[in-house]
């Protein structure tokens, strides 16, 4: 007898039995239904059930399917099919294979070859196919479970040898349309069949008997233990935890790790936020007050409500962390440091802790270079820097001030000691060449900033006139107006957008009643009669407009015609920025950081900080600083610590992604709103009468809560709490993922604010 | 948030042990694990009574369960009913512990209303959680008077032409001395209701809105979300009631539209939804309960 | 021991009463209640009743009455409730649950006939429609029968070898609002005849056990396999019940199947509830004229007793059975279940349904009078007959 178009029992029967192993949800049922359907559009007998119990979606199903020329009588499940069907590779194992007859059909819903999976299975021909990805394709079912239920029928024509156009014709009969009818047509095609048995003779897996013993009686009343399912089994997907790199510690001149100091103080771990700090910077005070904060502005809060504060979170960490710092070895290498800025200074801390013994030389009476004289005391004051400079002292730094370095010297300091570092940071300042240079009428703001720092002048009654866009225009414009200055202007040739200010500071600059003429270029100072008390002079400016973009990126101003103007005034600050001097070195030498000069006694010598970089930044000193002294600690004593640019990750992490997570890839709308804490100034009134700190600082870690901690765990919990089974568990700073039964559900990854949790394909 | 502490317990001890067979995702199970963790933080137990519905299927099979506690099976309607039974003889033995009924919306907005409402109106002291996933899930997706107006179950196949009953007024009406709604969108809420609840006597009522990916056809990582937008564009106030006479809104929709809950559940089809009677309906709702809660705000 | 003029309902109200109460120093009692003529004073005499450590529940429906009590009943304690007719037909659900949860809770059913049409007079249908549920039942003949059957059904309930609910049974009006004189027990005799109840499957807290969920056909298979068991132990252990009740009360509560002339009977009437009460006095009248008739109470129906059924009726040639009942398509339950008795044990006994007393109609000694007569003279058994109406010819062809 015939069965259908294509196969007969592999025994020989007059009816074929197919059983489906599948999972709740994927379609077994109507998979045998589809079947039957097309073999009694064809005039057999047929039978289509499924085995119904408690099915959820995920668990382990499976249906039946019968078809005869001659009418089906047998109403048992089936035992000893002639194939099976497996519509989740997961579920491959010794169930599907019980009582299967010798030479019948395997087919599996699998992107592998039949021959990588044959060992398994060598009495049975085997066909696969990939009908999740071809479910998928077509859009059949959700993500995690996908209906791949008429892809396999067209796989099972092909298998069974009926013309695809019976599947179809079934297909249709039961309503089925268009991406259905695709995704069969395509496994039709796509179906790989191993046609001939391996070893037909091998033993075959028993049908399963049921235990015929008494069940447990209901009148038991002890505690019953839990299922013996383990749920793992149905996942298609699971969780693992990965970590990214926070934008803030990418941008981090000083390679701080923000996130971290920030995560702590969220916990109202002030210490445990400094002692953070401390691994990368000496001087979270300092920068915690003058750091242009590029940390900010790439924050991806900004999308939600601002840039977290962390300006002022570092000076929190700084000014009421306590951490006791020590040498972390002894080592007898001496080391010295030409200048005392915060690129040598941290090199100096960072030496120092890893336990060299450091030098270091100051030109001038003392150390800290521009930190005590090049930012005024009413935006960091003294003692901020005495304090964090007394913390790199106390590591054993011995310092020797008013010791200038030449070429001469810097060869002896070379032969005295094992490595030399040259930190002199940028000590060209810039000039305009306005005429009368050189005259009372115009300083260059570095000095004019070193007075006030020693108190020695006065600007009562003047009009004065800064030229420049940074942080020493600002403070040596604000600094005029505190030393009793008539009126103070500041001219820049570009805009505010392109001011390398800190923004903040531009906004107080205002605020104190600086006026600023932007698109204004200088041009020459011409004298004016003195009125007895003090001299006049008229500063003749142009109007500039932005024209294209400059190296820098930044768009270059371009005169325009006709446009010049006088400002009149009494004294002309210059604030356009400094260079190196590299005169110490050899003629030719090329500075550039962590270079190791060479041919100087064979002592390695470096260039380190604004020397090197010109960066200009406190922040980028410090990185630079940092990174050198780990360079020499390297070559002096052949270790390999890694010299990285950003903070390095301290977390227990499965997988650590090195890639920056943009704000894209954050769940903002998990965060509620909570305004920036700005903190409290002096009104604006007083502070021109005073040096006394503008900004009072925040007053509790509030602030950090607003971190959002991107692509870093901070504990949150979400996972855990919405995990439905409970099995997602963070045991101290682990995730644990109990794979036995997780589901793959993927409800920790949608809950994940930050992108800490992802699902891989099984 | 910090729910490492009672998510420790060993799985034999969580109140929903693994290896139970809910679908991945399920509401449900969310808010058996958050019910297990306010329990244990609480330090109390419960007995659940549990009518048909998806809850009891998760006890798994005889003999094993799924549940760490003592659970009892009922008939569909009787779960109230039973509940009072076994709160009668804990009182009356001067036990403690929660007799807590954990029922479906089936089981509670249609079958089981007679015997909810006569245990409300008897104020039996026990805890009565709705998991409300508006379907009848475990037959397979059919209409309850908790399925919203739109929705295409098994039984309604073009979409549901009736709104969804408003079971809390019910509930309040009978005065009870505590009525809420959560959502397992929000754990702390979620967290200080069933505190509130635990330290009461008498009937407490709770509603949860509970996703359920296989009747509502939505992916089952969205179910937090989904619930999530359900409070955020009104859809499903979360507010509590005391006595039946004071009230007080506990989370504020924030104005996001209704529009995206739909558009990812593949129950709602686009033309049979109506969204600009949905946003009415939703204002109208969130208007009245601010009324109430002004006119009659719960201040404690 | 006082002996008191009270209704049936009075008897049964007072025997679940004072066995709830003789639990006190264990768990207690609960029980839910709902109305429903003509069972209604049963509910209500338990409400009044000053229990020490118990509760009694006016829940909104039968369902829930019976609800509330699997609830307390699955916490350990004593239990009971009590219903009629339409209001056993709504609690049906849960009572065929109490069976299967093995909770020995006892419930009075006054039987009543089943609307429509509306009639609130006797006809057993109400609770033999409940007979497949796991539940004993016992048909009493009068009130002191069934405050003695329903203090015996708590003993034989929460006997650890049964664990299985009883249904106690009168019939409507003639037994539950009829005055007659009853001997009531002392709490204290309740107290020495119901030991404190420790129910080995109760919920105890913190315990991980799920009550009724999930079963594969195997674990199904034994869970039923066990009732068998309980119910094949019901006979013997009845008779350890019935002899510690003696023993307490000084009072027989009657046999699970009560014989009366049937020694060398060639007719006995099988009968149930109050018209055995009738019959025995038409037997004992006519015996006295010579005639061989005797007659079997059957006062327990489930399990039903087969065994002693047939011993009963080992001299008899007929059989009449009088079913106060009708099952629709089946003729009367009694007499279905007396067929099987007999089948393969004596295929030579004819067994002649009587439908009798149906709708509260009254069962009189006339009318068992008619039943005689038709049984002397009957050769062959035949469709059951409908007393005290004339079929006449068949009007609809």
């Amino acid at each position: 007898m015939d069965v259908g178009a294509g196969e007969r029992s592999p025994a020989g029967d007059a009816m074929i039995e197919i059983r489906i192993h599948g999972r709740g949800g994927q379609g077994g049922v109507t998979l045998a239904k589809l079947i039957a359907t097309s073999r009694f559009l064809q005039g057999l007998s047929v039978q289509a059930f499924g085995l119904y119990a408690a099915e959820r979606s995920g668990a382990p199903i499976q249906a039946f399917c019968r078809y005869s020329e001659d009418p089906i009588t047998n109403r048992n499940l089936i035992y000893e099919p002639d194939h099976v069907i497996v519509l989740d590779p997961t579920l491959v194992g010794k169930v599907i294979m019980a009582g299967l007859k010798a030479g019948g059909w395997i087919l599996i819903n699998s992107p592998q070859q039949p021959d990588e999976l044959a060992e398994q299975f060598p009495r049975n021909r085997l066909a696969t196919v990939d009908a999740t990805t071809i479910a998928r394709d077509n859009n059949l079912g959700t993500r995690s479970v996908p209906i791949v239920n008429t892809a396999l029928a067209g796989a099972v024509a092909r298998m069974l040898g009926f013309p695809l156009r019976e599947v179809s014709a079934a297909l249709e009969h039961l309503g089925f349309k268009g991406a259905n009818l695709a995704a069969a047509a395509r496994a039709y095609d796509e179906v790989r069949l191993l046609e001939s048995p391996r070893d037909i003779g091998a033993a075959a897996e028993q049908a399963t008997q049921s235990s015929m013993g008494r069940g447990p009686s209901l009148l038991e009343g002890a505690g019953a233990a839990m299922p013996a399912i383990k749920t793992g089994q149905w996942a298609s997907e699971q969780p693992h935890r990965q970590q990214m790199i926070p934008p803030c510690n990418h941008i981090c001149p000083a390679g701080n790790d923000v996130q971290g100091f920030l995560n702590a103080l969220a916990h109202k771990e002030t210490d445990k936020a400094l002692e953070v700090l401390l691994r990368s910077t000496p001087f979270p005070s300092i920068c915690g007050r003058a750091c242009p904060a590029p940390c900010m502005e790439s924050c991806n809060r900004i999308e939600i409500d601002g840039a977290v504060n962390v300006r002022q979170m570092e000076r929190y960490a700084g000014d009421h962390g306590q951490v006791t710092i020590e040498p972390l070895a002894e080592r007898d290498e001496r080391v010295a440091i030409v200048g005392s800025g915060p690129a040598g200074l941290t090199a100096a801390y960072h030496l120092a802790r890893f336990g060299y013994q450091v030098t270091v030389f100051e030109s001038g009476p003392e150390i800290g270079g521009l930190l005590r004289s090049g930012i005024p005391e009413f935006r960091l004051p003294e003692k901020v820097v005495a304090h964090e400079i007394d913390r790199i002292l106390s590591l054993g730094v011995a310092v020797e001030t008013d010791h200038q370095i030449d070429r001469q010297t810097l060869l002896n300091l070379a032969r005295e000691h094992d490595a030399v570092l040259v930190a002199t940071g940028l000590q060209e300042q810039r000039d305009l060449r306005l005429g009368l240079d050189g005259t009372e009428a115009v300083v260059q703001g570095i000095d004019f900033l070193d007075h006030v720092h020693r108190e020695s002048v006065r600007v009562d009654g003047e009009d004065v006139v800064v030229i420049g866009g940074g942080n020493t225009a600002m403070d040596a414009a604000r600094s005029a107006l505190r030393l009793g200055a008539e009126s103070v202007r500041v001219v820049y040739r570009r805009t505010r957008n392109e001011m390398p200010a800190i923004a903040e500071e531009i906004d107080e600059t205002i605020e104190e009643g600086v006026a600023i003429d932007y698109l204004t270029q200088p041009v020459a100072l011409h004298d004016d009669p003195s009125d007895g008390i003090r001299r006049h002079y008229r500063l003749a400016c142009r109007r500039m407009e932005l024209g294209e973009p400059d190296e820098s990126g930044r768009r270059s101003p371009v005169e325009i015609p006709d446009s010049d103007f006088e400002l009149a005034c009494h004294r002309v600050i210059l604030a356009l920025g400094q260079s190196p001097d590299v005169s110490v070195f050899p003629e030719g030498t090329e500075v550039r950081e962590d270079n190791q000069l060479l041919g100087l006694l064979e002592t390695p010598v470096f260039a380190v900080g604004d020397l090197a970089t010109g960066d200009g930044t406190v922040a980028g000193a410090i990185g630079s600083g940092r990174r050198s002294a780990t360079h020499i600690h390297n070559v002096l004593s052949g270790d390999h610590v890694n010299i990285t640019e950003h903070a390095e990750a301290l977390r227990d992490v499965d997988i650590w992604r090195d890639e920056v997570i943009r704000a894209d890839a954050m769940k903002l709308h998990l965060f509620e709103r909570q305004p920036v804490a700005e903190g409290e100034s002096l009104a604006v009134a007083e502070r021109r009468s005073t040096f006394d700190e503008v900004h009072m600082g925040l007053e509790d870690t509030a602030e950090a809560s607003r971190c959002l901690s991107c692509g870093v765990c901070n504990e949150c919990d979400y996972c855990a709490t919405y995990c439905p089974e409970g099995v997602l568990k963070r045991v101290g700073h682990r995730l644990e993922f109990d794979y036995s039964y997780c589901k793959g559900c993927g409800v920790c990854v949608a809950e994940c604010p930050r992108n800490v949790i992802f699902m891989s394909h099984l | 948030m910090n729910a490492t502490a009672a998510t420790n317990l060993h799985p034999d001890e969580c109140l929903l042990r693994p290896g139970n067979t809910n679908c991945g995702g399920c509401g449900m199970s969310i808010g058996l694990t958050m019910l297990g963790r306010a329990l244990a933080e609480a330090g109390d137990t419960c007995t659940l009574v549990i009518p048909a519905c998806c809850g009891i299927v998760t006890a798994g099979a005889f003999p094993t369960t799924s549940y760490a506690v003592p659970t009892i099976a009922t008939t569909f309607a009787s779960s109230a009913a039973v509940a009072s039974g076994v709160a009668s003889i804990r009182d009356i033995n001067n036990e403690s512990g929660q007799v807590i009924c954990w029922a479906g919306d089936g089981g509670t907005y249609d079958i089981g209303l007679g015997t909810l409402s006569a245990a409300a109106e008897r104020n039996e002291n026990i805890i009565y959680i709705c998991y409300d996933n508006e379907i009848y899930g475990n037959t397979g997706g059919q209409r309850s008077s908790a399925t919203p107006a739109g929705a295409r179950t098994t039984t309604t196949p073009w979409g549901k032409s009736e709104g969804k009953k408003d079971i809390m007024s019910i509930m309040a009406a009978h005065r009870i001395p505590y009525a809420a709604t959560m959502s397992v969108a929000h754990p702390e809420d979620f967290a200080r209701k069933m505190s509130i609840a635990l330290s009461m006597q008498g009937m407490r009522f709770l509603l949860l809105h509970s996703p359920c990916p296989t009747g509502w056809k939505s992916e089952p990582q969205d179910s937090v979300e989904l619930v999530r937008l359900a409070v955020a564009s009104g859809l499903f106030p979360v507010y509590e009631v005391y006595d039946g006479a004071t009230y007080r809104i506990n989370i504020e929709p924030d104005g996001t539209d209704p529009a995206e809950y739909f558009r990812r559940q593949r129950r709602f089809k686009d033309d049979e939804i109506d969204l600009d009677v949905t946003r009415r309906d939703c204002a109208d709702r969130m208007q009245l309960l601010k009324a109430l809660a002004a006119l009659y705000p719960r201040t404690a | 021991m006082s002996v008191q003029v009270i209704t049936g309902n009075h008897a049964a109200g007072y025997a679940l009463s004072t066995a709830g109460e003789a639990n006190r120093n264990a768990r207690g009692t609960a029980c839910g209640i709902y109305p429903i003529t003509p069972q209604t004073e049963i509910v209500e005499y338990v409400a009044k009743f000053p229990f020490s450590k118990g509760r009694v529940v006016p829940v909104e429906s039968e369902h829930s009455a019976m609800a509330v009590s699997m609830g307390a009943s699955m916490s350990g304690a004593r239990a009971f409730t009590a219903s009629s007719a339409n209001g056993l037909a709504y609690m049906a659900e849960n009572i065929m649950v109490t069976g299967y949860y093995r909770l020995p809770i006892v419930m009075v059913g006054v039987n009543r006939t089943l609307g429509p049409p509306w009639n609130i007079w006797a006809d057993q249908g109400d609770t033999l429609m409940l007979r497949d549920f796991a539940w004993l039942q016992f048909y009493c003949e009068n009130n002191q029968e069934i405050l003695d059957t329903t203090l015996l059904a708590f003993r034989l309930a929460e006997d650890r070898r049964i664990l299985l609910p009883v249904m106690t049974c009168m019939d409507a009006f003639i037994v539950s609002h009829t005055q007659m004189e009853t001997s009531l027990p002392e709490q204290a005799e309740v107290d020495r005849y119901l030991p404190d109840l420790d129910l080995p499957h109760r919920m105890h807290q913190r315990e991980a056990r799920t009550m009724g969920g999930l079963a594969w056909p195997h674990e199904g298979l034994s869970m039923r396999l066990e009732i068998d068991e309980a119910m094949k132990r019901v006979p013997a252990v009845y008779q350890e019940c019935r002899e510690s009740f003696k023993e307490v009360f000084g009072r027989d509560p009657g046999d699970m199947t009560q014989t009366f002339a049937t020694d060398d009977a060639d007719v006995v009437l099988v009968v149930s509830g109050t018209m055995a009460t009738t019959a025995r006095e038409v037997v004992r009248k006519r015996r006295a004229a010579g005639e061989k008739i005797g007659l079997v109470k059957l006062k327990m129906f489930r399990p039903y007793p087969e065994a002693a059924l047939r011993e009963a009726c080992q001299s008899a040639t007929k059989l009449a059975v009088l079913d106060r009942n009708y099952a629709a398509g089946a003729g009367g339950v009694f007499w279905q279940d007396t067929r099987a008795a007999f089948q393969g044990h004596r295929d030579d006994l004819l067994i002649q349904n009587y439908l009798t007393g149906l709708c509260g109609g009254d069962v009189t000694p006339a009318v068992i009078d008619d039943i005689l007569a038709d049984i002397a003279v009957r050769e062959e058994a035949g469709d059951p007959v409908w007393m005290g109406i004339d079929t006449g010819e068949e009007t609809l062809q």
